[in-house]
């Protein structure tokens, strides 16, 4: 069943690049998904319409519920990035305040690999974050802002 | 998010966190002088400060400082505000004191072997016995100045030399009620003559090395002292002392803090807390300077001391106040650790 509901937001993601113009070769390998399969699934074949109406309810989820869920059962980090990328919509402007002191749990929590420290800073690479907040949440000294567009 | 793992080894521990990067932060008690600096500089609350009075005076056998490593960041301030280099904190395996990025405490206690006599002053002034002068002395034979000879045929075997030799260097070896050896130890002989004075046959011939022509054929070479004076950057707090007792200024100190000491000699009550935390032999009794005389009750060298600050706080009634007004640091671009470097100051 999990595996139905990764193959679900796949078909999702793969639909978003496929608009986004990324061919199929790109997106096999943004997907980690073998070149066959993605076809059948933009193809709308061997996949269970149930699997997209529930992907479909899970890309409504907050950003942060997505995210650990697609994380939780997609088990590859570039693919998790991708879907969460392609299938959020909102952007997000992420602002580090200088009461940072570089501890890197921020680093460590994103799920997405949006961060990293440069001069015992945190950097946030807002293109790439989700807006899960997780990183806010931990933060020892309150020092990350992350605001929607 | 990968969770803290604490791993306590006696009074020392290591808190060690690994995810994208290996944060490890390890404390060694025994190099802890239980000043505090780590309990004020971490962001968050997570160092606490034992009960070092108690501890110094071996009344509680405990470690000096405690962490919560569920609140421990392992962010790295505390290791940089040690002054001691009891925290040490390392970034997959590199201490950040080679990391570029972090700010570091400048401070060093060097000795100069070329300048060095190896007198051994600095080690037994250095209150945290962290220096060792490792020296080879000169062949004590090529510095006296002559050397004797016995002549065996006038010799009667009385050993009156042999008892009287300060030196130990004439042995008698008898073999028979007639027979025996008598030899000189070359080694041993510093040329004294008192066997020469006392022999009562005059058996003993002196040849000595200042001649007639009155030139001493001693080379400067032979006298000379040769070594290694070693400092142990563990124990070393860079108090100055051995700079201030070397008598051809080899050692240099540089320390980390600069500030005032002052004590209140009116709240004091003697109870020696202070005497007995400070690591650099800073604070002392007086001795009665005659009787019936009230001397100050308290005194200090403060040109050995540190400011780390450790008197003040074991002292039960506030009688000491250490002013932090200077703190020697390498540059960092974050804003937060310049400024929790500069709370190290006082107002």
């Amino acid at each position: 069943m999990p595996k139905h509901i990764a193959s679900g937001l796949k078909y999702l993601a793969a639909l978003e690049l496929v608009r986004d113009g990324y061919s199929q070769k790109q997106i096999s390998k943004m997907l980690n998904v073998n070149k066959s399969t993605l076809s059948h699934y933009l193809n709308g074949r061997n996949i269970s319409l149930g699997s997209i109406e529930i992907a479909e309810i899970v890309r409504e989820f907050s950003p942060r519920d997505f995210l650990v869920f697609t994380d939780a059962i997609i088990e590859d980090k570039e693919a998790t990035k991708t879907i969460v990328k392609t299938c959020l919509v909102n952007k997000y402007s992420v602002e580090v305040k200088d009461s940072c002191i570089g501890c890197g749990i921020c680093v460590d929590t994103c799920l997405i690999d949006a961060i990293v420290l440069d001069d015992l800073k945190a950097h946030i690479d807002s293109d790439i974050c989700c807006g899960c907040r997780i990183c806010a949440e931990k933060c020892p000294t309150n020092s990350i802002n992350i605001l929607e567009e | 998010m990968a969770a803290n793992i604490k791993e306590v080894k006696a009074k020392d521990f290591n808190v060690e966190r690994s995810a994208e990067e290996d944060r490890e932060l390890s404390f060694k008690d025994e190099s802890c002088v239980g000043c505090g600096v780590c309990e004020t500089i971490c962001p968050v609350g997570a160092i606490k400060l034992g009960s070092v009075g108690a501890i110094v005076r071996n009344d509680i056998d405990e470690s000096k400082i405690e962490i919560d490593e569920e609140k421990c960041v392992l962010c790295g301030m505390c290791s940089v505000g040690c002054p001691v280099d009891a925290l040490e904190f390392t970034v997959d395996g590199t201490p950040i004191s080679e990391i570029e990025t972090y700010p570091k405490l400048i401070s060093s206690a060097e000795i100069d072997d070329d300048t060095c006599i190896y007198c051994k002053a600095c080690e037994r002034a250095c209150p945290r016995e962290a220096i060792t002068v490792a020296r080879q002395l000169p062949d004590r034979s090529k510095l006296v100045t002559g050397e004797i000879d016995i002549d065996k045929e006038t010799c009667i075997d009385c050993g009156i030399c042999e008892e009287m030799c300060p030196a130990d260097a004439i042995t008698i070896d008898q073999k028979g009620p007639e027979d025996f050896d008598i030899a000189v130890d070359k080694d041993k002989c510093v040329y004294c003559l008192v066997c020469k004075k006392a022999c009562p046959v005059d058996a003993i011939m002196a040849a000595c090395r200042t001649c007639s022509y009155g030139e001493y054929d001693l080379d400067p070479k032979d006298a000379e002292v040769t070594g290694k004076a070693l400092i142990d950057d563990d124990a070393c707090v860079r108090c100055g002392w051995c700079e201030e007792v070397c008598p051809v200024d080899a050692a240099k100190v540089e320390k980390p803090f600069e500030g005032e000491l002052n004590l209140d000699l009116d709240k004091c009550t003697t109870c020696g807390a202070c005497v007995d935390v400070c690591p650099c032999d800073v604070l002392f009794f007086p001795k009665s300077s005659a009787p019936a005389t009230l001397d100050d009750k308290l005194m200090k060298d403060e040109q050995f001391c540190i400011y780390c600050g450790a008197c003040e706080n074991v002292c039960p009634v506030e009688a000491i106040d250490v002013k932090r007004t200077g703190i020697k640091c390498t540059p960092t671009k974050s804003k937060s650790w310049q400024k929790s470097i500069d709370s190290l100051k006082t107002n």
